[in-house]
């Protein structure tokens, strides 16, 4: 939802001069300490899901107050775009609670969650990675026939005709058409035409976004498309470029935001409080109807360490607690395909998300850089234990109990590489089902996380 | 002497450049040898990057030591550079791949290879390819790095050292890569020098290549 669209981009091009370095280190940098000496907050990580109401108030409040003190930059025009708190509340107001996404027998309802919400979690899965031009058709169709999938984001192109694009080269426009139109036709051949897209994520640019706009073969009013948050509270004209182009094709524009543990943000209380200052910037600069959450690790890339979950259940709360926005959260797991540990990675960010308050983004494995590496089978592992633990009622005390089981099963294995093979290993990739193999393990660990307290539906 | 050395690594783990600079202003009033001095310095860089490797520190407290670190070298510089102890360990460009606006780990390899004693030419982000060789050339820089985050941005890098060869320039700068989606096989396929996974590898790579 765009408020006020024009006047923001006023002041992206005409916002008070800030040199960028200065930005960073005098104002971004300072302010998130202040703040959290201000509100008095303090991880306890013992809990990797927050179970403190106070806490999550305060770094709802801290985040927002770090939004209207710092503001956005745009690393184009070295300019700050800055806010008011009656503008920001009027945003924060205005925006729906709900959309409903997709047609005819793929409509959902995709919503706000409150903390332990007995809701269903709305399920966006999507491997995040790069796949083999060969195999991209068939890795498609094998996401689009998981039964618990409410909406796509789908693999992603690193080649378009045998030829490495380039971002802001004609290749990436390519590449890109040819995601959309495969990811259309994939939707169709399994019987799910009309289903939620969020795309097309091999578009870096905006150009090569706005290529792919198209009802009958590619992005359609009504499907969902991002909008990165560059580090930290950035932005620049390509973003801006393509919140305007997303909002005026009737597109559900949402914020990319990923604040970076150890980065300027500092530890785990600031990073909480900058990924609701983020939010906050998709809102009111973007005009996003929601925001993808990605909070990661300066040095591993992943977001299902101890301290990550304790972020993610934070500043979910927070959010839930606070406001009535939508939101989901984005699992950025350290293993890969065939082995347990990603089953349990996913499986802790699931907890920690849907307990907290959040819907489902599932999963991008191999610290989100190994080429190849993803199938749908560890996005239906976290999505079924996202509906179990909802349907049970699992409290956030509960939750922290069975996610420190869970890392006791991979906390220790983070720093080492465990990547699994890719795709078309784990998969028979002709008949888009998982391999035999595969799927003993998926049912191994479901009776190992059943036994940490987790009651699966079926 | 002693304790304006203390005052001096204290207020560099501290990240205080306005006390750092102090201290190193009351060591060159005095008259003292700053080799081990200097020694005293880098070994307290190490120990801070050790800790930021570990996470026991972030990166606001390392960018505030880096900056303590550049204050108080800022004084002891002149000083060296007119008793010939200055030695130049080496200048590297770097920047990010052309497309690429994801910065955040190029700046941590600019600040520790500044704090570890090396000119660098930070040249920002989507920093187009013939940039990186027109500067290298510029400065007389010793390496060129290259920095992608994005599968897109990788052919950057790739293009950087396409020019090189186009321009006869290549083996005369080494060329080092990084960033998410890299891995060493590709920097060997491209005709990299070397390839880091993080920024206390870039230190050793770099260090490695300017010996050779």
């Amino acid at each position: 939802m765009a408020v006020r669209l024009w006047e923001v981009m006023e002041r992206a091009q005409n916002g008070p001069f800030m040199e960028e370095n200065y930005f960073v280190k005098k104002s971004l940098m300072p302010t998130i300490k202040k703040l959290i000496r201000k509100y008095e907050i303090k991880a306890d990580l013992s809990k990797p899901v927050n179970t403190s109401d106070e806490l999550a108030d305060k770094v709802w409040q801290a985040g927002k107050e770090l939004f209207l003190t710092v503001g956005v930059y745009n690393q184009d025009t070295h300019r700050v775009i800055e806010f008011d708190e009656r503008e920001v509340n009027e945003d924060l107001f205005a925006a729906p609670s709900y959309y409903l996404v997709g047609k005819n027998h793929d409509l959902r309802r995709y919503g706000h969650r409150k903390v332990e919400d007995t809701e269903k979690p709305f399920i966006i899965m999507s491997p995040d990675i790069t796949y083999d031009e060969q195999v991209f058709f068939n890795a498609c169709l094998s996401y689009l026939k998981e039964p618990l999938l409410d909406g796509i984001c789908s693999p992603l192109l690193g080649d378009f005709m045998g030829r490495p694009m380039t971002s802001h080269f004609p290749l990436e426009i390519g590449g890109s058409m040819h995601h959309a139109m495969t990811l259309r036709e994939t939707a169709r051949l399994a019987g799910r035409p009309d289903v939620f897209f969020v795309a097309v994520g091999t578009a870096e640019s905006d150009m090569a976004q706005i290529a792919v706009s198209n009802d009958q073969w590619g992005v359609r009013a009504g499907d969902a498309r991002l909008c990165g948050g560059i580090t930290e509270l950035m932005t620049n004209n390509q973003m801006l470029n393509k919140a305007i182009h997303y909002n005026q094709m009737g597109n559900l524009c949402a914020i990319l935001p990923g604040a970076i543990y150890g980065g300027y943000a500092g530890g785990a209380e600031g990073t909480a409080i900058l990924q609701i200052a983020f939010i906050l910037q998709g809102l009111c600069v973007y005009g996003a109807s929601f925001s993808q959450n990605f909070p990661f690790h300066l040095l591993y890339g992943s977001n299902t360490g101890r301290e990550m979950l304790w972020i993610i259940s934070a500043y979910t709360q927070a959010v839930a607690r606070n406001t009535h926005l939508v939101n989901d959260s984005n699992c950025f797991a350290n293993a890969g395909p065939m082995t347990d540990m990603l089953f349990y990675e996913g499986a802790a960010h699931a907890i920690s998300s849907v307990v907290s308050g959040n819907n489902l983004w599932t999963c991008a494995p191999c610290r989100n850089k190994i080429h190849n590496h993803g199938t749908p089978l560890e996005a239906r592992f976290a999505a079924e234990v996202a509906h179990s633990v909802v349907a049970q009622h699992m409290t956030r005390e509960e939750a922290s109990e069975v996610v420190n089981k869970l890392l006791a099963k991979y906390e220790e294995k983070i720093p080492h590489d465990n990547y699994g093979v890719p795709f078309h290993e784990a998969y028979d990739v002709l008949k888009c089902v998982p391999k035999p193999e595969y799927l003993d393990l998926f049912y191994k660990c479901k009776e190992e996380v059943a036994k940490m307290g987790v009651n699966f539906i079926y | 002497m002693e304790e304006s050395i203390k005052k001096l690594t204290e207020a560099i783990m501290d990240g205080d450049d306005e006390v750092s600079a102090e201290a190193a202003q009351e060591i060159v009033d005095a008259k003292a040898d700053l080799k081990p001095v200097i020694e005293k310095l880098t070994d307290t860089m190490r120990e801070l990057g050790r800790q930021f490797e570990a996470m026991e520190i972030f990166l606001p407290e390392m960018i505030l030591s880096a900056d303590a670190m550049v204050a108080a070298m800022d004084i002891f510089g002149p000083v060296l550079a007119e008793s010939g102890d200055i030695q130049k360990k080496g200048t590297v460009v770097l920047g990010t791949a052309p497309g690429d606006m994801h910065e955040i780990g190029k700046n941590i390899v600019v600040t520790v290879l500044t704090a570890d004693g090396f000119d660098v030419v930070d040249l920002g982000k989507n920093v187009p390819a013939i940039d990186y060789v027109n500067k290298a050339v510029e400065n007389e820089a010793d390496v060129i790095g290259v920095s992608a985050l994005m599968t897109t941005t990788m052919p950057g890098a790739t293009e950087v050292i396409n020019l090189l060869r186009d321009k006869d320039l290549y083996g005369k700068f080494k060329v080092i890569v990084g960033g998410a989606p890299t891995n060493p096989n590709w920097a060997k396929d491209i005709g990299a020098d070397g390839w880091a996974e993080s920024a206390a590898e870039a230190v050793t790579l770099v260090n490695n290549l300017v010996q050779k």
